[in-house]
């Protein structure tokens, strides 16, 4: 089994790893056999209050509490492995130290080295020495790399949040195939820009030292994709300035060019011309991006096959310049297929089977039946379970307090796929740049039952049907149609499962 | 519709036309035959199924049929978003019953009473009266047979046959289908 290791090292870096939780979600990390990989999620963030960590936090919570609640219930349906290492911040390690000066403190400094104070007042002016540090590092790359070269993973190895990921890597590492550590990160804002670099070499060197040669430590790095709206004023302190990122990134790239393999086994580079537009923010709560077409993208850097890869830097272009469409993803045939069931999925479940089973609680079991005949291959058609000898013949009540919880795990998973897979698709920038993905409008929570989703997907990836054909209330009377072989499982589960298969 | 659905339609019209052109006229003859003619009124009741009993059956047995047809067209039709939109046929399929029960003793009557007093003719030679002279428990008796035949005609096949997300939707169908 494949095992995947994957970091999102600032606020980039957690809107990639949400893409990496979806992208697990609809299946497209797997193995050559076809097994699903084994991913673990680790996010490094000094901004606790991030509202980006925080919606990567909830992607990972919420698939990963969905997946529990399922158990064994499914055969196809989330049944990729995800471990939450949970969330880790540079300054933890700096007892309590808020600024830079706090980090390095100053009066020791002066005291223990007067040369080396003066040095570090030349590298960081006043401002930068004492902004607060709470809400990450500001855009400031050498900030981040200062914090960062305090990290030791020797230490983090025996006590704190490594522990646990670093000792999976290393169990990993002698079962099977060797396991792959992934870093996600801008390189021109400033934890990623600092951190992720710091963090692969940081890795590389443990790595050797604990003698896991054949691990690959592999980066995807984001160049600029975004501007801001706006920007601070002298009483915002050190902030991100979007006129610094084309020059951050180019001392990113030329630091890669000349010690990046002392980081990284290779890296993908990613970023578009056609920038998107984002409130201005110094971070916190208020940093709120949506997502974007970019961090899937880097995200699928994970599908790559390490061993057919001859190259250092992989980067991606697309075909047309005002367009963006399936052709241009890499494998579109199996990711398009991935995320379109995904899609569909959410859609068909949110905007139609959760409200079937949310009516079906109104009203008594053999009312609801008359109308949704499907229903009967799930749930018993008694308030009590049918009979079977096991968990696969036997049919709960569709009331069943554990069956209404998975349903609502699933609701709030496809409400945070469904958010993600709007906002890759709307948010684009420019006004004459367009995508052939996904209908945005179409991808929401509506207030209605919808039927056709036809329309969800565009492209190729769409599926091959007449649009009549395509509806929730085919897949409905298919369901009904199924063989008892064909269904694997029952209850609300098995519901979600048997919809996962039928709906592409 | 599935295959078995199809099959069991044409069984259904199949046995339908049976029990209307040949069973229920045996019935009649050979079983209820004193409650359809009362004594001393001098009514032939071959005569009476033929040209009372019968036509009225066949008229009810194409509205039937008619209304099979319709069912079938729309909920072949539909595309219901949910299972509630599904059931609101069934207060239709209700209607179409009533209005189907009604419309067999409307038959029933005209056959048998208004048509004769319209012409102003006699079916009973000699007897002076211009309709067929059914005992009250003999018109109990067609009603009777006027529901059985509602069932039998409409029903039954509607039961075995509405197609798709429909299919459980006819009265009894939950009972007696809702476990396949």
């Amino acid at each position: 089994m494949k095992h995947i290791f994957a970091i999102g090292v600032g606020g980039t870096g957690a809107k990639c790893i949400e893409a990496v939780t979806h992208l697990h979600a609809c299946g497209l990390f797997a193995d050559e056999s076809g097994n699903l990989a084994r991913l673990g999620i680790f996010l490094v963030e000094p901004d606790q209050q991030s509202a980006l960590l925080n919606r990567a936090q909830t992607a990972v919570g919420r698939y990963v509490a969905m997946r529990r609640l399922i158990g064994t219930g499914s055969d196809d349906f989330a049944r990729g492995e995800l471990r939450d290492y949970g969330q880790w911040s540079p300054l933890s390690s700096a007892s309590g130290a808020m600024s830079l000066d706090q980090v390095f403190p100053k009066a020791v400094l002066r005291t223990q080295s007067a040369g080396l104070a003066d040095l570090f007042d030349c590298l960081f002016p006043p401002d930068e020495q004492s902004a607060d540090l709470e809400v990450g590092f500001r855009g400031r790359p050498p900030i981040g790399s200062a914090v960062m070269s305090r990290v030791s993973l020797e230490k983090e190895a025996q006590v704190g949040r490594w522990q646990q990921m670093l000792n999976d890597i290393q169990t990993a590492a002698g079962s099977g195939e060797p396991p792959v550590i992934h870093l996600f990160g801008s390189v021109f804002g400033g934890t990623g820009a600092s951190g992720v670099p710091s963090l692969g070499q940081l890795l590389k060197n443990w790595l050797k030292r604990q003698g896991l040669n054949s691990v690959q430590v592999q980066a995807s790095l984001m160049l600029p994709y975004f501007d801001f709206d706006g920007m601070g004023d002298q009483d915002t302190g050190v902030h991100a300035e979007s006129r610094n990122f084309q020059l951050n990134t180019d001392a990113a790239l030329q630091y890669l060019r000349t010690s990046g393999k002392a980081c990284f086994d290779r890296v993908y580079l990613i970023g578009s011309d056609i920038k998107a537009r984002y409130g201005f923010s110094i971070g916190g709560v208020s940093q709120s991006n949506a997502a974007h077409l970019v961090e899937l993208l880097g995200a699928l850097a994970l599908r790559h096959p390490g061993s057919v890869s001859t190259g250092y830097a992989h980067v991606l272009s697309r075909a047309d310049a005002q367009t963006i469409c399936w052709e241009d993803i890499p494998d579109n045939e199996i990711v398009g297929a991935g995320l379109a069931r995904g899609a569909r999925f959410a859609v068909a479940w949110r905007n139609n089977f959760s409200r079937e089973i949310g009516d079906a609680q109104k009203v008594s079991m053999p009312t609801f039946l008359s109308g949704a005949p499907w229903a009967r291959r799930f749930f018993s058609t008694r308030s009590k379970n049918s009979t079977g000898t096991n968990s696969r013949g036997a049919r709960p009540p569709i009331r069943d307090k554990e069956g209404l919880s998975i349903q609502n795990a699933i609701d709030q998973y496809c409400d945070t796929l469904l958010q993600w897979l709007n906002q890759i698709s709307s948010n684009l920038g420019g006004s004459n740049f367009h995508q052939e993905l996904f209908t945005p409008s179409l991808l929401t929570f509506s207030g209605y039952y919808i039927n056709s989703l036809n329309r969800v997907v565009q492209g190729k990836a769409r599926p091959n049907r007449s649009d009549s054909a395509d509806t929730v209330e085919r897949i409905k009377v298919r369901m009904d149609c199924l063989s008892s072989n064909a269904i694997s499982h029952r209850g609300m589960a098995g519901l979600a499962d048997c919809l996962w298969k039928l709906v592409l | 519709m599935k295959t078995t659905q199809w099959f069991l339609l044409l069984a259904c019209v199949a046995l339908g036309v049976v029990w209307i052109f040949i069973a229920q006229n045996w019935i009649f003859l050979n079983l209820f035959a004193g409650l359809l003619v009362g004594p001393g009124l001098g009514m032939d009741l071959n005569n009476y199924l033929q040209t009372g009993s019968s036509p009225a059956f066949t008229v009810l047995w194409a509205g039937c049929i008619s209304a099979l047809l319709i069912w079938i067209g729309i909920t072949w039709t539909a595309t219901p978003r949910s299972s509630s939109q599904t059931r609101l046929m069934q207060p239709m399929w209700w209607v179409a019953t009533i209005v189907l029960c009604v419309f067999g003793w409307l038959c029933q009557g005209w056959f048998t009473v208004f048509t004769w007093k319209l012409r102003g003719l006699s079916p009973v030679d000699g007897s002076g009266i211009n309709y067929y002279p059914v005992p009250p428990v003999g018109w109990l008796l067609l009603a009777g047979f006027v529901l059985l035949d509602v069932m039998i005609l409409f029903w039954l096949p509607t039961l075995l046959a509405s197609p798709r997300n429909y299919r459980l939707v006819v009265p009894g169908a939950v009972t007696l289908l809702g476990g396949r």
